[in-house]
């Protein structure tokens, strides 16, 4: 049986923990068999963003200790993979030990829906959903690590739903972590065109493959839409439905 | 040019209410850039035209002083005289001096970014020379007294009522008309007349070919060509990154450079100049001055990650294409170029500490990096510019964060390598963070995060969070046989 290291980003594992239980269900529904270091933390995304590299080159080493046996690394989150495979590289290219760690724990990490299609080699999971699905291509997702066709693929597997497409799907949502609350007037703008977009889809859900932008849609359409909702990938997958 | 960077949010606040340039701007992702895509496709492979091209620009940055003395050498065979400026102001003395001594009463202007970098205009115009933007949209930015909006829009922005307005004023307009054609006209009339007299012409340059010395000049109103073929003194100025290889590099990138700019195969006139009028020919200019102007760039050029923004071919796509440009528009930006290409250069240009919103006022959502065809990863290097700035680098002019934000980082960063810490941290901050929750849902924190708050929600902290989740229930299961 296949062993997978759960990469669970600080915002799943706090605010958004449905989204690491449906990814676990899925992965044991298909056999495979999910472990996780309880001594995870966060991969220091956000102080890579702030500029604090030398703080973020600390949370890459403690990624890499942590998670550097695995054979296998998969995470719920786009710019988390993005993170670990793009920017230890280059936060630690001044240390060659701590370097040829990063690069080689680079091609062991996998975004979920990359993992299930391009590893696994699955399109159906066995989920069912009955209504209109629309999909957000998250900046990191698609720019980032160039994956599109794979959630796709899923998403037509799923037994009674309907896929449209949405608008300007590839656009950015504005969340851009502390780029939402620093220059909420430009991020409001953007959030807002991504919701009038999803609501003139006529989905009944947008999906995605990144926790920042759901906490961001989601964030907006509770407030000004709250019969709307976006529902990450992982739970869909699920067939569970529940938003995080 | 007033330099306003530090006025960043000010200005931005004030744009994005503004509706008549949203309408505009709202315009840009989709149907610009659509075109764009479009025109990309005549290339038999897109993808590889674009890696050819940022190929180019990174051996042209890369070959730089080597390439610059290949041109002087070139261009002053070709009897072009070159001139070497270290920054704005030996520039702007250059085209004065010229000037000067040929009494030149008045110049007239191609559109051109790096006078607006020199503030070249304000300059002549003290020294009692009169300027004359010929360049539509910038002649519009100029009578208005305000920078330009957008690099090849540059009055864009501007409601035809007003340029009426305008014109009746200051371009001897008779008849009040918001017909753009008779509008265009009307220009035409006042710059034509400009251009029949005139001495001394002023453009800028798309291109600097190193193999032949050959300066390229890439419009769509003929207005460059009038400056250059008019005058009996031109005088060119380009900064440093201008210059490219060889004419095939340079035909390349002008295949590029249309598509990118304007969604156009090629602009409606390009026009090539080899040193000024030969004697067996019958126009074009008696001399030719090739101002070269360094303005900080070589500060920088020894740093290799900064250095790429020199990439940048000014085609004005990455502006197309932002998310917060269409927004917010060309002025928050505060000086001569705007949107993420601003965002590249201006920092470099002027320093970090002020233009602290321009590199962090941006998602890092990449969409300019996909179409960029200088190669420049704008993303990387504004997270490059955090890092100096919060470093406190004194070469960047870094001015460093505040204390309480290092102390937070630092304390955050403990937690994320202490597993133990991290968790113990989970149970202290949970009850400070939802008591402000109401059903699971947190609508406002007081005065924390209150950007977010505004207009968004965010979800209480789980109950149990994944972590604790796992302990209970996970890590008891039976590993499979």
């Amino acid at each position: 049986m296949q062993k997978v290291s759960l990469f669970i980003p600080c915002t799943v594992d706090l605010f958004l923990p449905e989204i690491g239980e449906a990814t676990v269900a899925v992965l044991r529904r298909l056999g495979v068999y999910p472990v996780y270091h309880t001594e995870q933390t966060c991969c220091g995304q956000p102080a890579m963003n702030a500029g604090y590299r030398d703080q973020a080159r600390k949370a890459a080493k403690h990624f890499i200790n942590i998670f550097g046996d695995d054979d296998v690394i998969v995470s719920p989150s786009g710019s988390c993979v993005y993170m670990v495979t793009h920017h230890y590289p280059e936060l630690l290219s001044d240390e060659p030990g701590w370097l040829r760690r990063a690069e080689e724990l680079s091609g062991r990490v996998y975004e979920f829906t990359q993992y299930l299609v391009d590893v696994l080699g699955v399109d159906d999971v066995g989920a069912r959903f009955e209504g209109k699905i629309t999909y957000h291509e998250s900046c990191q997702v698609l720019r980032g690590l160039g994956i599109s066709a794979q959630p796709k693929k899923l998403l037509a597997g799923i037994t009674g739903a309907e896929i449209v497409p949405l608008f300007a799907a590839e656009f950015c949502c504005g969340f851009g972590g502390e780029f939402a609350y620093n220059y909420n007037y430009i991020s409001e703008e953007m959030v807002k065109e991504k919701a009038q977009h999803f609501i003139n889809s006529g989905a009944d859900v947008l999906t995605l493959c990144e926790p920042g932008c759901l906490l961001n849609i989601n964030g907006y359409l509770s407030r000004h839409h709250p019969e709307k909702r976006v529902i990450h990938m992982a739970n869909l997958l699920a067939g569970a439905g529940k938003e995080g | 040019m007033k330099i306003k960077t530090e006025q960043f949010n000010e200005v931005a606040k004030k744009e994005i209410k503004n509706e008549y340039a949203r309408a505009f701007l709202g315009l840009l992702p989709p149907v610009i850039s659509m075109m764009r895509k479009q025109v990309m496709a005549s290339f038999p492979d897109p993808d590889a035209a674009l890696a050819y091209g940022q190929a180019i620009r990174a051996e042209a940055v890369t070959r730089l002083p080597e390439l610059l003395e290949e041109f002087e050498k070139n261009a002053c065979a070709q009897g072009a005289q070159i001139l070497w400026a270290r920054d704005a102001k030996e520039a702007n003395d250059m085209v004065l001096a010229i000037a000067k001594e040929r009494n030149i009463t008045y110049v007239t202007k191609g559109k051109s970014m790096v006078t607006e970098e020199m503030g070249l205009n304000d300059v002549l115009i003290r020294e009692g020379i009169e300027t004359y933007e010929t360049d539509l949209g910038e002649f519009i930015a100029q009578q208005l007294g305000r920078p330009p909006f957008h690099i090849v829009g540059p009055a864009i922005n501007v409601p035809v009522e007003e340029v009426c307005d305008l014109f009746m004023k200051k371009a001897d307009m008779k008849t009040a008309t918001t017909d753009p054609v008779e509008l265009g006209y009307a220009a035409r009339l006042f710059l034509r007349d400009k251009f029949h007299h005139i001495e001394m012409g002023i453009t800028g340059v798309n291109m600097a070919v190193a193999e032949t010395g050959t300066i390229i000049n890439v419009e769509n109103e003929g207005n460059i060509r009038f400056n250059k073929a008019s005058p009996r003194t031109q005088v060119s100025i380009m900064s440093m990154e201008k210059v490219v290889p060889t004419m095939s590099d340079a035909m390349h990138l002008l295949r590029l450079l249309c598509r990118s700019c304007t969604g156009q195969k090629i602009s409606a006139y390009v026009s090539m100049d080899s040193g000024p009028k030969k004697a067996d020919e019958i126009d074009g200019p008696e001399e030719l001055f090739i101002i070269i102007i360094d303005n900080g760039r070589s500060e920088f050029y020894g740093d290799f990650t900064a250095r790429e923004a020199l990439r940048c071919i000014r085609c004005g796509a990455c502006l197309n294409i932002c998310p917060v440009y269409s927004k917010i528009g060309g002025y928050p930006y505060g000086w001569a170029y705007s949107g993420p290409m601003g965002q590249v250069l201006n920092p470099l240009l002027l320093g970090l500490d002020k233009t602290q919103d321009l590199y962090r006022a941006c998602t890092l959502c990449g969409a300019c990096r996909e179409v960029c065809p200088g190669g420049i990863d704008h993303p990387s290097l504004f997270l490059y510019y955090r890092a100096k700035d919060v470093e406190g680098d004194q070469k960047f002019k870094g001015k460093r964060r505040t204390w309480k934000e290092m102390r937070f980082f630092d304390l955050w960063t403990w937690a994320v390598a202490h597993g133990w810490f991290w968790n113990l941290g989970v149970k202290w901050v949970r009850p400070a963070l939802n008591r402000y929750a109401r059903a699971g849902v947190i609508h406002s924190m007081g005065r924390f995060f209150e950007g977010w708050f505004k207009e968004r929600d965010f979800p209480a902290m789980a109950k149990k969070t994944f972590h604790e989740r796992w302990k209970e229930k996970e890590e008891k299961a039976e590993p499979p046989a």
